[in-house]
């Protein structure tokens, strides 16, 4: 039992550690992994669904920002990332795929305002 | 396993007048009056029902009644027996089962009787066991909506026994 | 005052908090009436988890309630999933395709392989061993890669095993990926055997619990198992498919702390051999049943009632569904194995234990405040 651990504690000491170092290197993350969600306008239909299925109601169907009223004359989702709890349950019931999940997983933020995602975000207001 | 099943049946049927049903492989249930209850769960411990896998409670909101069912599981047969019992809701009182399940039933009466107010006649310990200084009605009943009395009683109050953390 | 006026018995009894904040306690708390060095007697204080789960699920779909499931404990989310899918589907009275019955029981081994993983961990951390406690959560990560891959998420799978079946497929590459994984759970278990030399020492003898004690006081699971009952909710009342698979249950007799701990690595041991199985036999076909294919279909759940019970990883776990004819469910209630756990064994084994003893003794019940407070 000794000896062993003498040979395991020198392998250790001259191998890799098993972690990366984060900000530089990432492990990599499989497809499928629920992250941020990303929303195609051109496909909604706007009928709703995803706002009725979502478990803690973080989806909420507005209004498209003025400027672009007349392309997209219906509502669409705005997703309050503080609420959602990442099920995909939205991106499972929506009827023509227009709202799917990333594997973006870094969205930790200083800024509370800053989580609440509108269906325009190019657009401020 | 079907056969001893169907002995198990015929055993109810002589040995208390009553009618079960197996409604599925190692499945069975029956309804029984309030005042018969202890006979039948005596008699059923006696016959190897030594597990008591939960207490549940349902509130029959529309016929005004409680429905209490105690699930049974034998290890000896392998069948699981669902007794069922209903209690008026006005005055829900009914006998413990305390006195023959011992200690894995009365944490089961202790946490039912905070959740729907019904009253266990001979537990020894009925106080509550998850909510502190809870002042509503029993919270767990089909007429109580949780959403109502916070925004009425609570939401925008000041909470006293948290104030010292934020001076 | 003098020596002896001091040692008389009310200046020696006290009353000592074990737990919420403590780091030995997890979030729960046990009063314990001490004499000197001597438990009298224990009180639990449970409740600092209370959610609401019953009365929460009446107000959703089936299929938001799944999602909801795997919060009733964290440590084994599958194996709640799987309870509660299997009340859904027997109320609507569907049955599941094949190659999703195979995946479900993969994946509940899988949870009970890494939640026995994590009881190891917090054994040892209790009881001072911080190394046991790191060489189990680094192996635990294996177990996660796997979910994340597999269901999209590592700790929370949000419903993975839904009503009708699982929610997607395994993606390409899986089952090597699984049998990958568990080499390196059997490499883990290859270190247990060695074992740290003061476990036998700090838990033989500890908490001992008859088996007719465990049965009065409505003990299930591993706790029943090593005090000498060879009851196992897999085998006594199948559900799933686990009639097609061979493995063991093991079972030990002394019922102290010490054959608990053995009993957990035991069946991780034979949790690996129902993995492998299952990789090896798994049959092709659909995923999920083709009704409740596309989530959020107003399935109207019939009048009606059942109980299903599951050998969740700490235990007997299982679920009462009162179903009227809505679209939600009527009445759900949930049954925990570890309400039993901290409240009737738990202060039957703490009388007379001496202080040093108590976290050998919690620890080595496995139990878990969420599955108790729901």
């Amino acid at each position: 039992m000794g000896i062993e651990l003498l040979g395991r504690l020198v392998r250790n000491m001259v191998a890799r550690p098993l972690t990366v170092s984060f900000p530089t290197e990432s492990i990599p993350i499989p497809d499928g992994y629920r992250g941020e969600h990303r929303f195609d306008a051109d496909k909604c239909i706007s009928c709703g669904l995803c706002a009725s299925i979502c478990p803690n109601k973080a989806i909420e169907l507005v209004e498209a920002p003025p400027d672009r009223r007349e392309e997209y004359p219906k509502r669409y989702p705005r997703i309050d990332l503080r609420k959602c709890c990442f099920c995909a349950l939205c991106q499972d019931i929506c009827p023509v795929g227009a709202l799917t999940l990333t594997k973006n997983v870094f969205l930790s933020t200083f800024d509370p305002a800053g989580a609440v995602r509108p269906p325009f975000p190019d657009r401020s207001e | 396993m079907i056969a001893e099943s169907d002995s198990i049946l015929a055993e109810i049927r002589s040995d208390l007048g009553l009618e079960a049903e197996i409604y599925r492989p190692r499945r069975g249930r029956m309804e029984v009056p309030p005042e018969r209850l202890l006979d039948v769960c005596r008699w059923a411990k006696g016959r190897g029902f030594e597990h008591l896998s939960s207490i549940s409670v349902v509130d029959r909101l529309k016929d005004d009644l409680f429905d209490i069912t105690y699930h049974l599981w034998s290890y000896r047969d392998g069948l699981l027996l669902t007794i069922k019992t209903s209690i008026d809701r006005d005055d829900p009182r009914v006998d413990s089962v305390v006195p023959i399940w011992f200690e894995s039933a009365q944490v089961h009466e202790r946490e039912l009787h905070e959740a729907f107010g019904v009253e266990f006649v001979g537990n020894p310990d009925l106080s509550p066991l998850f909510l502190e200084d809870w002042e509503g009605p029993p919270p767990f009943r089909k007429d109580f909506d949780w959403r109502i009395y916070v925004r009425e009683n609570l939401f925008g109050q000041e909470n006293e026994r948290e104030k010292p953390y934020f001076e | 005052m003098n020596k002896r006026e001091m040692i008389s018995s009310e200046e020696t009894e006290y009353e000592l908090f074990f737990g919420p904040a403590h780091p030995g306690s997890g979030n729960f708390s046990v009063r314990l009436k001490v004499d000197g060095e001597r438990v009298v007697s224990g009180r639990a204080d449970p409740g600092y988890l209370h959610r609401g789960f019953e009365k929460l699920m009446e107000y959703r779909l089936p299929i938001q309630n799944a999602v909801l499931s795997d919060r009733i404990c964290v440590f084994e989310a599958l194996n709640w999933n799987l309870l509660h899918a299997e009340a859904v589907e027997e109320l609507l009275g569907i049955e599941v395709p094949r190659r999703a019955q195979y995946i479900r029981v993969m994946m509940a081994e899988l949870s009970r392989i890494q939640s026995h993983i994590v009881w190891y961990g917090v054994f040892s951390i209790a009881l001072g061993f911080e190394t046991g406690f790191k060489i189990a959560f680094a192996y635990r990560d294996y177990v996660l890669d796997l979910f994340e891959m597999i269901t999209g998420g590592r700790v929370y799978p949000a419903g993975y095993i839904c009503p009708g079946g699982v929610r997607r497929d395994l993606p390409e590459g899986a089952e090597e990926r699984i049998l990958a994984a568990l080499e390196k759970v059997d490499e883990m278990l290859a270190w247990e055997e060695t074992g740290a030399p003061f476990f036998p020492e700090r838990t033989k003898g500890v908490g001992v619990l008859s088996l007719e004690d465990a049965i009065r006081l409505g003990a299930t699971g591993p706790v029943l198992r090593a005090s000498g009952m060879k009851a196992d909710v897999r085998k006594d009342d199948p559900y799933e498919v686990y009639d097609e698979f061979d493995f063991d249950v093991p079972v030990l007799t002394d019922g102290d702390a010490y054959s608990r701990y053995r009993i957990g690595l035991a069946e991780i041991a034979e949790s690996v051999k129902i993995v492998r199985q299952a990789v090896a036999n798994l049959p092709e076909g659909d995923f999920i049943h083709p009704s409740l294919a596309k989530p959020g279909v107003k399935v109207q759940l019939p009048e009606g009632e059942v109980y299903v019970r599951n050998e969740v990883a700490r235990g007997e776990g299982a679920m009462h569904l009162v179903g009227n004819g809505g679209t939600n469910p009527y009445r759900v209630k949930i049954r925990g194995p570890s309400l039993l756990h901290m409240i009737p064994v738990l202060e039957h084994l703490l009388v007379g234990a001496s202080v040093a003893d108590v976290p050998a003794i919690y620890w080595s019940l496995n139990i878990c405040p969420a599955d108790m407070d729901r």
